[in-house]
């Protein structure tokens, strides 16, 4: 009996400091995403190049950030490895290339097959999770609206000439209009190529179609309405066409 | 023996698996503050287990509410507009003053019983108490600062490192701290001693003959708005108010874009109402006898004034009051009054 119960606890003792993440053959990476703006196909260019939307407008655009927030992987067997949120806020901004590289590391080992990201703010999570140590960064690029404590999800701005019609500007500030209206979604996308995770550093591009903020679920022209800033009609409809934009490469 | 060598193995087994890594900190350096509901409270809105209040954080809280290195111009703290003695609100000024002597459009108001509120300022554009302080810190008629020149300001300054070091496991000077920081001071700040309070918790007090015609006034003609123990339900209407030119503000509908709140502001509380003149949200009003003219006498009708305030044929019915009963409405008023929150030292800049 004596010997068992010394076995019993000399087992115990060697097990139970086994930390489950530590194994000599499983480590954790770096998974980068690679965020490319486009429209048909090729990247955007800033002020120069001339784009037409499904209502023949054609526009060019001068500024496109948007918050990119709450970064899953997700298992072949369905299990979540969560970025951890307090460092899952990114601001993408088309003009500046390194925003548009996200760096993850300490990303757990695993077969992924599928990302999720939110774009915007989950404010179900407000204000927890570091949310708020975003601000500087959003201050710093007219994220947040200088009357409310609410960050803009979505920056889009340009020039815009409707057919026929004469030229004007367009803006487009997107987010939650406080408890009124939540504008944050979540975007799952299926990985062309599974990723392996254990040890190494792996790349996950994704092109954002920008031509479907104005056409997707929802066609928007920019004759009826250029100027969307806190708009409860036409803020949830782009919201939910960016949603559809992006694609894994 | 064999009982020296099972209690070896115990204290081995439960030793084991401490990490080295966790430094003793010893209890008591940073205890957690005393808060109580008072017993004729709601229940708190602010989930204060994700930000309980210590001593160290509300030391924190309070030495940057009284900083003026949260506004551009170094002077402009939030104490500026939010002064005790009148129940934190910026005594006789019409509209919040900001720095190089630029003014706003609102009234600053009352900071007390926060923890109970849902949302924050006059059109609800915070739906947080820790988020409120990013609109004046911001807003460029207020203290117009940013938050990466106050964490770039406080970080040069030893006594902030220790405090942060003292307030916060994780010791960070950063924009999350900053703001749990000042929602620890803000939440402590209870206003519930009242005469008012000490009736509704039978602790002896008494109203006066007017006041007690007055609180029967009270319930009948402004609870329905202004209810239960915080004196508000918190929902956002039009008072009927004419449009001042000089702002043309929307109110709500600036958080909404909803045209069916414009003109939409708060349902203030109305503790400590005697001394946070002047009244409604530009501060046009100046006594509390103003303020129930206008109900009685003064409205404006307009697409979202409050049904409360029309008859049946859509007439302005506004609230009928004779002199005499809003004499003794204002009797009740000044029973909300709190000198014990007003005089309280933990909440005094000096």
């Amino acid at each position: 009996m004596k010997k068992i119960v010394f076995a019993i606890l000399a087992l115990t003792i060697v097990f139970a400091c086994k930390d489950d993440n530590e194994n000599d053959t499983v480590e954790a990476g770096t998974i980068n995403l690679e965020f490319t703006n486009s429209i048909d196909n090729t990247p955007i260019t800033l002020n120069s190049t001339s784009y037409t939307n499904a209502s023949n407008e054609s526009y060019t655009i001068a500024e496109l950030k948007y918050i990119i927030s709450n970064i899953v992987f997700i298992k072949e067997n369905g299990d979540e490895f969560t970025y951890p949120v307090e460092d899952s806020y990114f601001l993408i901004n088309e003009e500046i290339s390194s925003s548009k590289q996200i760096s993850l590391n300490d990303i757990e080992a695993g077969v992924y097959t599928k990302i999720r990201f939110g774009f915007g703010v989950d404010q179900s999570n407000y204000p927890l999770n570091g949310v708020a140590n975003f601000i500087p960064t959003a201050e710093e690029q007219g994220m947040l609206w200088s009357w409310s404590a609410g960050y803009k999800f979505l920056k889009f701005e340009g020039s815009f000439t409707p057919q026929g019609g004469t030229a004007g500007d367009f803006i487009l500030h997107i987010g939650s209009h406080g408890e009124a209206l939540d504008n944050y979604k979540e975007i799952t996308l299926d990985l062309t190529n599974t990723i392996t995770i254990n040890g190494n550093t792996s790349t996950i591009s994704i092109d954002a179609d920008i031509a479907k903020i104005f056409d997707s679920t929802n066609t928007h022209s920019l004759e009826d309405k250029s100027d969307i800033q806190v708009d409860p009609d036409n803020a949830p409809k782009i919201a939910t066409n960016v949603q559809t934009m992006f694609e894994i490469q | 023996m064999r009982y020296f060598v099972l209690i070896g193995l115990f204290i081995f087994f439960f030793t084991s698996c401490s990490s080295d890594k966790g430094e003793y900190v010893p209890i008591d350096q940073n205890p957690k503050l005393e808060f109580e509901i008072p017993s004729n409270f709601p229940d708190l809105d602010y989930d204060i287990n994700s930000n309980p209040p210590t001593e160290k954080g509300f030391e924190l809280g309070k030495k940057l509410f009284y900083d003026g290195r949260l506004a551009s111009d170094g002077v402009v703290s939030c104490g500026f507009c939010h002064i005790q003695d009148f129940a934190f609100t910026h005594h006789t000024h019409i509209v919040s003053h900001g720095v190089d002597g630029a003014l706003g459009t609102r009234n600053a108001q009352p900071l007390h019983n926060l923890a109970f509120m849902k949302e924050f300022t006059w059109d609800g554009a915070a739906m947080h108490l820790d988020l409120q302080p990013i609109i004046p810190i911001t807003a460029e008629v207020e203290m117009n600062e940013t938050f990466a020149g106050i964490i770039k300001k406080i970080e040069e300054q030893p006594e902030y490192v220790q405090l942060f070091e003292l307030a916060f496991e994780n010791k960070e000077i950063n924009s999350e701290n900053i703001l749990r920081a000042l929602s620890q001071f803000m939440i402590m700040m209870v206003s519930a001693n009242t005469k008012y309070d000490k009736i509704e918790r039978n602790e002896g007090a008494v109203f006066t003959e007017q006041e007690a015609a007055g609180f029967d006034l009270f319930n009948s003609k402004c609870a329905s708005c202004h209810a239960g123990t915080l004196f508000t339900d918190q929902s956002y209407r039009n008072n009927g108010l004419p449009i001042d030119p000089q702002y043309n503000d929307i109110g709500r509908k600036r958080v909404t874009g909803l045209a069916s709140d414009i003109y939409k502001f708060k349902v203030p509380t109305l503790r400590n109402i005697e001394l946070t003149f002047p009244y409604m949200h530009d501060g046009r009003l100046k006594t509390l006898q103003d303020v129930l003219d206008h109900y009685s006498d003064g409205m404006t009708d307009s697409e979202t004034l409050d049904p409360l305030f029309k008859n049946a044929d859509n007439t302005i019915k506004g609230i009928p009051m004779t002199q005499e009963e809003k004499d003794q409405i204002i009797a009740f008023l000044k029973t909300l009054t709190d000198d014990d929150f007003l005089n309280d030292n933990r909440f005094s800049e000096f």
